[in-house]
């Protein structure tokens, strides 16, 4: 990897498209050593700010750097930035080496860089097969290939999980963690919020072209709450909220009649609790927020306030 | 720059273009030259003036003028296959000076388009010198006249194919850019000479610039004849070359020029 760790700052970043306002305002930070994901539902305005990102879209007002430069200002762009936008972006009488040896001429770097390539990412037999016979997940991979030839500080990756199977899903992790531990910034953007989940450390989610949440992950989904099933779910929310002094007690929601969640105590704590009292416990379940429920909640709770 | 132009010779000989042109010009040139020297002009229908005049010699070059639309679609389709294939986004990342791509573009192609040219030419002139001479007809201009109207055809591919190029990148969309090009250059131009005032376009347009180029009248006097209007007056042949010469520029300052800004969706 070249040079220093890079990180990504947008600021303020607005694009309109004549009365339709794709991005609005946008402003945060994405972090070396990371995997961020830049998520929402489709047409939340994440590839306009990536491209916006990288110089193919201009925005209304705003900036937006990478390494404190815009990309347009970069000396060698490929070799900060490499950038992943299309499940499909060569020409399909081409074959993968010919696809890599045409990027490689335009960024200056040697042939040896294309066949190093082809081999760390599992192409080597298919090099010199025209690109129109490939699966999605191989063209995922020589996607990659083409955004790595120039060894970049910072990957951006939009929609990468679209048509790729479980198994090439495991695989991308696994690549993009191993990239990320070489202190690369990876921003990798995804409607599919249980896909990446796994994956990020960092998030930041946009709808609407907004902001909705920004921040670590671990952060962001809080302390895990606790399910408990139980026919004594009654008496056993009122022994948890008289545990501990008003301000400290566990907060307890009654799901459905004899369905606990209860948050501000972990599982073994509600179970040694309900077995002092002599109170049965059916189930007990810890329950990690998903993605999916952070964003239900943060954007119900946007949607309420004016 | 440098790195921009190698990157495009690659991309250029790693597609199947290249040959489809180098087949293109050996049919076109050699082959369709020497099929309509072998039959005579004066055999075709309607009959035109025979080899041994210099109207008939002029002729059949002016004819293999008319295949400029080739070089032209080769270079619609080099513009257009990034935006169709989706390479644009990647090829702009790596090179976010649009215009550079663009210019090594042109440079790549303005090298493929005189190869064209050459090969084109030189066939033809192969095929027209054979085929008088197996028929033992005496061409109605001295060879040297021939090859010096040759060379002019086989630059005018050159023109063409950077035409193409420019008209392209304007309009992205690869299949209405080539049904443009070809439209326009294969019956947009025929079609304007049959209409009385629009006609007198003719000789500014690059077809009529063309003609002029080996002062070939026949065809425009034909149909002017037919159509009982005024003779065309073509250009004399600097002024063509000058006035084809403005038309490649200009199509490589559109091509240049226009995706500057444009965002790439």
């Amino acid at each position: 990897m070249s040079g220093d760790r890079a990180r990504i700052e947008v600021s303020h970043l607005t694009k309109r498209y004549g009365e339709v306002t794709a991005v609005r305002d946008l402003t945060f930070t994405v972090e070396p050593g990371l995997v961020t994901g830049f998520l929402g539902p489709n047409g939340a305005g994440k590839t306009t700010t990536m491209r916006m990102l990288t110089g193919l879209v201009s925005p209304t007002s705003g900036t937006a750097t990478i390494g404190g430069r815009p990309y347009r200002r970069l000396p060698r762009p490929s070799r900060t930035v490499g950038a992943v936008f299309d499940a499909s972006a060569f020409h399909p009488g081409h074959t993968a080496r010919d696809h890599l040896r045409v990027y490689a001429a335009m960024g200056g770097y040697p042939d040896s860089r294309v066949t190093a390539l082809l081999d760390l990412l599992g192409l080597a037999e298919a090099a010199d097969r025209r690109t129109r016979g490939f699966s999605t997940g191989m063209r995922q991979r020589l996607n990659l290939a083409t955004a790595l030839l120039g060894d970049p500080r910072v990957l951006l990756l939009d929609e990468p999980s679209n048509g790729l199977d479980p198994e090439g899903m495991r695989w991308l992790r696994g690549f993009l963690r191993q990239l990320a531990d070489q202190g690369r910034t990876v921003l990798v953007s995804s409607h599919v919020l249980s896909e990446i989940q796994q994956l990020v450390d960092d998030v930041i989610m946009i709808r609407r072209g907004e902001l909705v949440a920004a921040g670590p992950w671990s952060r962001l989904a809080g302390p895990p709450a606790v399910l408990v099933t139980s026919p004594d779910a009654d008496r056993l929310a009122a022994t948890l909220q008289a545990s501990r002094p008003d301000g400290d007690a566990p907060s307890v929601e009654v799901i459905q009649a004899g369905r606990l969640r209860v948050h501000g105590l972990d599982a073994p704590g509600v179970a040694d609790l309900a077995a002092e009292h002599r109170l049965r416990v059916h189930e007990l379940v810890t329950e990690t927020s998903s993605l999916e429920q952070l964003f239900l909640h943060l954007t119900t709770d946007k949607a309420a306030t004016p | 720059m440098n790195h921009l132009i190698k990157a495009e010779f690659r991309r250029l000989l790693a597609s199947r273009m290249w040959a489809g042109l180098l087949l293109a010009a050996l049919l076109l040139g050699g082959g369709m030259m020497g099929a309509m020297a072998l039959i005579g002009p004066e055999n075709f229908d309607p009959p035109m003036p025979g080899l041994h005049t210099e109207t008939g010699v002029r002729s059949i070059l002016g004819i293999l003028g008319y295949t400029a639309f080739v070089p032209a679609a080769a270079g619609t389709l080099a513009a257009t296959s990034e935006y169709r294939h989706r390479t644009a986004a990647v090829t702009f990342l790596f090179a976010p000076r649009r215009w550079q791509v663009l210019a090594a573009k042109l440079a790549t192609y303005g090298v493929a388009g005189l190869a064209y040219g050459l090969i084109l030419a030189g066939t033809a002139a192969v095929a027209l010198h054979t085929a008088a001479a197996v028929r033992g007809v005496p061409l109605g201009l001295p060879a040297s006249t021939v090859l010096g109207l040759l060379a002019r055809i086989g630059l005018a591919m050159v023109v063409y194919l950077l035409i193409g190029i420019g008209v392209g990148a304007l309009l992205r969309n690869q299949v209405v850019a080539l049904c443009v090009v070809i439209g326009y250059l294969y019956m947009g131009e025929a079609l304007l000479m049959m209409i009385p005032g629009l006609n007198q376009l003719y000789p500014i347009l690059p077809g009529g610039a063309t003609a002029a180029l080996t002062d070939f009248t026949y065809l425009a006097d034909a149909m002017s004849q037919q159509l009982g209007s005024t003779t065309l007056q073509l250009l004399p042949p600097a002024a063509g070359a000058l006035l084809l010469t403005a038309y490649a520029l200009t199509a490589s300052l559109i091509a240049v020029l226009v995706p500057m800004r444009r965002d790439i969706t």
